[in-house]
């Protein structure tokens, strides 16, 4: 298709969406609801995925050591975590340190510990795993390896946490992924029937072009056009009444997060491919082009 | 083989159309040679528009072959249609313009389609809708029209391209008869610059008059096909009283309701 073509068609688009202001107006209330869904359901995932990704993150492999370990050796042991390729960091947290932590999270009620003559707290390395180690396997492996050298003492990781993790974030991927189908499908299917009706009050000039030559390409296009132009005004809004729902619920929910820019940006394009996907829909199951 | 003589610009061999078990054409024949002109005449139902269709193929055969330029109906891919089209012009009774926008618009679509760049499209729109006398009212919605300045608008735009053929459905059909003579003195002017034109009517009156080759077409079948230096032998058919050679008058009635 050539470049003054391309440019008839974008201002045949935009012509036609002037002339018939209210279904476009319309269209866009009709597509906004219908994205809110999407909206609504991206903010949720987002937000949980966030929360999945922080809980692995503080995914924590602590390595109590035994107490008369000296020095030196809790130094190599430390080197040698280090150069473990499935390690990020390593904290060492001596028994001092350890207690000063255990105070202060007992706070008015430290008083208990006044009874106690010693420390009775171990020292102990506190290691976080690459992210792409923070699964069961990885954990139990690493946790087994460290149980076998002398200065440690135990190993934990919060076994039943992690085995519980594991299957409720699989979980939520599957269905959260479902979800995702049904939800993008069904908006597909609201938006194709929303531009149906504009497609019925203009089924003679479809037929006029037929006759005259037009090929489906510069059939559709127009439609496609004024379908993600619809769609993409309609994000915009979805995204100001998202908004809305998140300001309201944020007492409710105070650790709920907003769409960051990029994700923003990235539902404004998915949502202009629906509305051109939607519109194509339409066009096919009703002139069969 | 027939379908690979030079000048024909219309092959229509052994056409068949059914539905279900309604036989619309029946083994049709016909051909139309570079710029001839052919009224097809029958009455309503007889399967005109049908035949029509399959030209353009917007209908594909049950049974037999359409050929136009190089374009067969037998092994034609969809999307080799609207370059088919872009070779035909149709002009139909009802008009068909697009209310919405106005008279130059509506012909210009036609070479917008074709990619034609703009300064060429303006050129000759301009050009054609002087012919058709409509140049005053280029910037006139079709619905502020006539029927007859219509039908002069969709004259154009289905010439603006120079297509090789013409296709006419019923043009005159909504028409009085002093706007009918016009328009067929349009397409007979349009002719004589070379088209092939091929004009479906059911009004046997109107045809006589022009000394052009007449097809008749009832229940689906190709009765006679008549040009002028035969219409002696089926005068009775015509209703004429004339001798053999003369221009067709306009006398006499065919014992034939519509």
């Amino acid at each position: 298709m050539k470049g003054h073509q391309i440019l008839y068609l974008v201002s045949e688009a935009f012509n036609t969406l002037g002339r018939h202001k209210a279904v476009t107006f319309l269209s866009i209330v009709i597509m906004s609801l219908t994205l809110l869904v999407l909206a609504v359901f991206l903010l949720a995932t987002d937000n949980v995925l966030t929360f999945l990704d922080r809980a692995r993150r503080e995914m924590t492999v602590f390595v109590y050591l035994k107490d008369d370990v000296p020095p030196r050796t809790l130094e190599e042991e430390y080197k040698r975590l280090l150069k473990m390729g499935e390690v990020e960091t390593v904290v060492f947290i001596s028994k001092e340190q350890a207690m000063a932590e255990f105070r202060e999270e007992l706070g008015d009620e430290r008083s208990i510990l006044e009874v106690l003559e010693t420390n009775p707290l171990p020292a102990s390395f506190r290691v976080t795993l690459k992210n792409e180690y923070r699964k069961k396997e990885s954990i139990e492996r690493f946790a087994g390896a460290m149980r076998g050298a002398p200065a440690v003492e135990e190993v934990s990781y919060g076994k039943e946490f992690i085995e519980q993790f594991s299957t409720v974030s699989r979980g939520f991927l599957y269905v959260d992924l479902v979800l995702g189908v049904i939800v993008i499908l069904s908006s597909i299917f609201i938006i194709s029937n929303t531009v149906r009706l504009t497609i019925l009050s203009r089924q003679k000039s479809i037929e006029v072009l037929k006759l005259v030559g037009a090929t489906n390409r510069f059939i559709t296009m127009p439609f496609m056009i004024e379908g993600a132009f619809q769609a993409g005004v309609a994000s915009l809004v979805s995204l100001g009444l998202l908004f809305g729902i998140y300001a309201l619920t944020k007492g409710l929910l105070p650790d709920l997060a907003f769409l960051r820019p990029g994700k923003i940006a990235l539902y404004v394009v998915i949502c202009i491919l629906l509305g051109s996907i939607g519109s194509l829909a339409s066009l096919r199951r009703h002139l069969k082009l | 083989m027939d379908a690979l003589e030079p000048r024909k610009v219309i092959g229509v061999y052994h056409l068949s159309k059914t539905y279900g078990d309604r036989v619309v054409l029946r083994d049709v024949n016909l051909q139309v040679g570079n710029g001839e002109f052919v009224f097809l005449v029958g009455p309503s139902g007889a399967g005109k528009s049908t035949l029509l269709r399959m030209i353009y193929m917007d209908e594909t055969p049950t049974d037999g072959q359409v050929v136009v330029g190089s374009f067969v109906s037998t092994n034609l891919k969809r999307r080799q249609i609207p370059y088919l089209r872009r070779k035909i012009g149709i002009v139909f009774q009802d008009f068909k313009l697009l209310e919405d926008r106005s008279v130059f618009e509506n012909v210009a679509i036609t070479m917008r389609v074709a990619g034609a760049p703009n300064a060429e499209i303006k050129k000759r729109v301009m050009q054609v809708l002087t012919q058709v006398g409509l140049y005053h009212k280029r910037y006139d919605r079709p619905i502020t029209l006539s029927g007859g300045e219509q039908q002069r608008v969709a004259i154009a735009r289905a010439v603006v391209d120079t297509p090789e053929i013409l296709l006419a459905d019923e043009p005159t059909g909504n028409l009085d008869p002093e706007v009918t003579k016009d328009i067929l003195q349009l397409l007979l002017r349009i002719n004589s610059a070379g088209t092939a034109v091929l004009m479906a009517t059911h009004n046997h009156e109107l045809v006589r008059n022009y000394g052009q080759r007449i097809v008749f077409l009832r229940d689906g079948t190709i009765e006679e096909d008549l040009r002028l230096g035969l219409a002696a032998f089926t005068k009775d058919r015509l209703g004429l009283s004339e001798p053999v050679g003369r221009p067709l008058g306009a006398s006499g009635e065919r014992g034939e309701t519509h």
